[in-house]
């Protein structure tokens, strides 16, 4: 169980973390999402007692980092991918490390072997790549089997085979009762591996809920309909949309597609099926997670965004975020609602058969 | 602390920088001991640039030239903390070991046994050229006379202590291009400059304790007239300035946020 407790941090004159709240528990992976510079790493920085608060507390299982009786074997720490001498081999690295926590240096080939880095581990850290840099990163911090892991952007330079072993492992220590806290700015991924989400923005939590209720009723559905041949029925499209507005769902037209949210594919069948319309797609579009980080750190940012999001006019931009403020404003006191969902949803992404 | 000496260790031999200054060091001093054999006892025009070897300050002048690369104990030192903030193996470091000060700990000791080693080798090398070519020259080829026991002691003590003095400089400037230059100016310039002006400063310098310990008084070990103190106050200021420095190197460390 990780404490973040009205956490503050100035670097100078900067205000880098401003009053974060929020806890990781045991059992689920908790994404750690915002911009850049929104004062993540900084927040990890200072659970790991590498960087002073100026105020507030950074706690893991009640105490900080510093009050740990065997630190190594209760927190595993990957910060970023460089913290390598380039001229020591990665088994030296690790042997170092396992000698200075006092671990057993079995510990240093049972973790070479299990992120694939046992035929490279004598060789010098400078030649290794971006991947295998990461994975000598993820092989240091679970060196002592910790039951509580902070990791700031793992999946970073790892291809697709080395994400999807770090997701497997990723679960199977959830599932067996650690914490997990994974910064990212990469959304796809935390909608893979996360079960709860936090997303903070300016050093501030924004938003603190389950993944499930972040992405559930945001989903997008694009709808292709066969354009309406000539001399045919003109409203075809339109007859398409008030059903489906009908059904509860609320719908947006552009380029000639339907952009559908708060309803299944199902419903959209038979939306179809009922004002006998010909679908020419139907994909999800699976941006429920995006959508909300961009409404909110973009209602935060002063500045326009680089490229707009492409699924979003800019007049509901601005009356969705209207309506996500209030929101924001209460998402200290949100937390945990709908936790029951979260076991189940959060699997859906993994392949059970692939957790070791 | 012993498995953190370990670690420390451990990591200095994982790399290759101390061969590199062992190399470093030891060449020097080999370069300024053949220079000194060639020229013992030689003329120019009529005057005697270094005494022959039979005068005891050119034997003591032969054994002092091994703490000639104590500038390079002082970057091994510099190194040693630097390297870890360039590097970011800070972070790693100061995670398996919360408690700075023990690290910080760990690593004088570790660095002030590597100095002593290098310091070690150093005379060994110095000792196996000097003594030949004095017993050819016809010079005193004992080891106790001389004071050579304190000379070649004193440099040994002397490399392990400018290795703490380097990593207090590194841990505090922390950027190990400024540190190594800063120390490479002090060393070479500063320290010279000061000696030769203010010979009353000079004595107090870290350069001033290893010509007291090594009981040179300073040139080509000639005869000069530099005011040194006596070699267990030279250990004295060295032993003072290398925990003066330790003691800044965990100062600024323990506080600092390392980002």
């Amino acid at each position: 169980m990780i404490t973040v407790e009205g956490l503050f941090k100035n670097f100078g004159p900067v205000r880098a973390v401003d009053g974060m709240t929020f806890t990781a528990r045991a059992g689920s992976v908790t994404g750690f999402l915002g911009p850049n510079g929104a004062g993540k790493t900084t927040t990890l920085r200072m659970l790991l007692g590498l960087v002073r608060p100026t105020e507030g507390k950074a706690l893991i299982n009640g105490r900080t980092f510093a009050e740990l009786e065997h630190p190594a074997k209760e927190v595993g720490a990957a910060l970023e991918a460089t913290g390598f001498h380039p001229g020591r081999s990665a088994r030296d690295h690790l042997r170092v490390s396992c000698m200075a926590a006092g671990l057993p240096m079995e510990r240093v080939d049972a973790v070479l072997e299990l992120t694939g880095l046992a035929d490279a581990a004598d060789r010098r850290v400078g030649g290794y790549s971006l991947g295998m840099r990461q994975r000598l990163t993820l092989a240091t911090a679970v060196l002592g089997e910790p039951p509580v892991l902070i990791l700031d952007e793992p999946a970073n330079g790892l291809d697709p085979a080395g994400i999807h072993w770090l997701r497997a492992m990723l679960r199977h220590l959830a599932d067996i009762g650690c914490t997990i806290l994974v910064s990212s700015h990469v959304l796809s991924e935390v909608e893979q591996i996360a079960d709860h989400v936090v997303i903070v923005t300016r050093g501030k939590v924004v938003r603190d809920a389950p993944l499930a209720e972040l992405v559930g009723d945001k989903n997008e559905l694009r709808v292709g309909v066969e354009p309406p041949a000539e001399g045919a029925d003109q409203e075809q499209p339109g007859r398409l949309a008030a059903a489906l507005e009908n059904a509860g769902g609320t719908v947006r037209q552009e380029n000639d597609r339907l952009y559908v949210t708060g309803l299944d594919a199902a419903a959209v069948g038979r939306a179809a099926l009922e004002t006998q319309t010909v679908l020419t797609e139907l994909t999800e579009e699976r941006s429920g997670l995006e959508k909300i980080f961009l409404e909110l750190t973009m209602a935060e940012l002063s500045a326009p965004p680089p490229s707009p999001p492409p699924p979003n006019g800019p007049q509901i931009a601005s009356a969705e975020t209207a309506a996500a403020n209030p929101e924001a404003k209460a998402a200290g006191a949100e937390t945990g609602t709908a936790g029951a969902e979260t076991g189940d949803s959060a699997g859906s992404g993994d392949e059970p058969g692939s957790a070791r | 602390m012993i498995r953190l000496v370990r670690a420390e260790l451990l990591k200095i031999r994982s790399t290759r920088m101390w061969i590199g200054m062992l190399v470093l060091s030891a060449g020097f001093a080999l370069l300024g001991l053949v220079f000194l054999i060639a020229l013992a006892g030689t003329e120019f025009d009529g005057e005697s640039g270094i005494p022959p070897v039979t005068e005891p300050d050119t034997v003591r002048a032969f054994y002092a030239n091994a703490s000639s690369g104590v500038l390079f104990m002082m970057i091994l030192g510099i190194i040693g903390i630097t390297g870890e903030y360039r590097h970011q193996t800070i972070t790693q470091a100061f995670l398996a070991t919360p408690r700075r000060g023990r690290v910080l700990g760990a690593k004088l000791v570790s660095y002030f046994l590597f100095g002593l080693v290098f310091g070690l080798a150093t005379v060994l090398i110095t000792v196996a050229v000097a003594w030949p070519a004095l017993a050819i020259k016809g010079g005193s080829t004992s080891l106790l006379d001389h004071d050579v026991p304190t000379i070649l002691g004193g440099t040994v003590l002397a490399m392990g202590l400018y290795a703490l003095v380097g990593l207090g400089l590194g841990a505090l400037i922390r950027n190990q291009i400024a540190a190594i230059i800063v120390a490479v100016a002090w060393v070479q310039l500063v320290e010279a400059i000061l000696t030769f002006a203010v010979p009353d400063v000079g004595k107090w310098l870290p350069a001033g304790a290893v010509r007291a310990i090594t009981h040179t008084t300073g040139g080509f070990g000639g005869p000069g007239d530099l005011p040194t103190l006596p070699a267990w106050g030279g250990v004295l200021v060295l032993l003072a300035y290398g925990l003066a420095f330790a003691a800044i190197a965990t100062a600024t460390t323990i506080r600092r946020d390392i980002t």
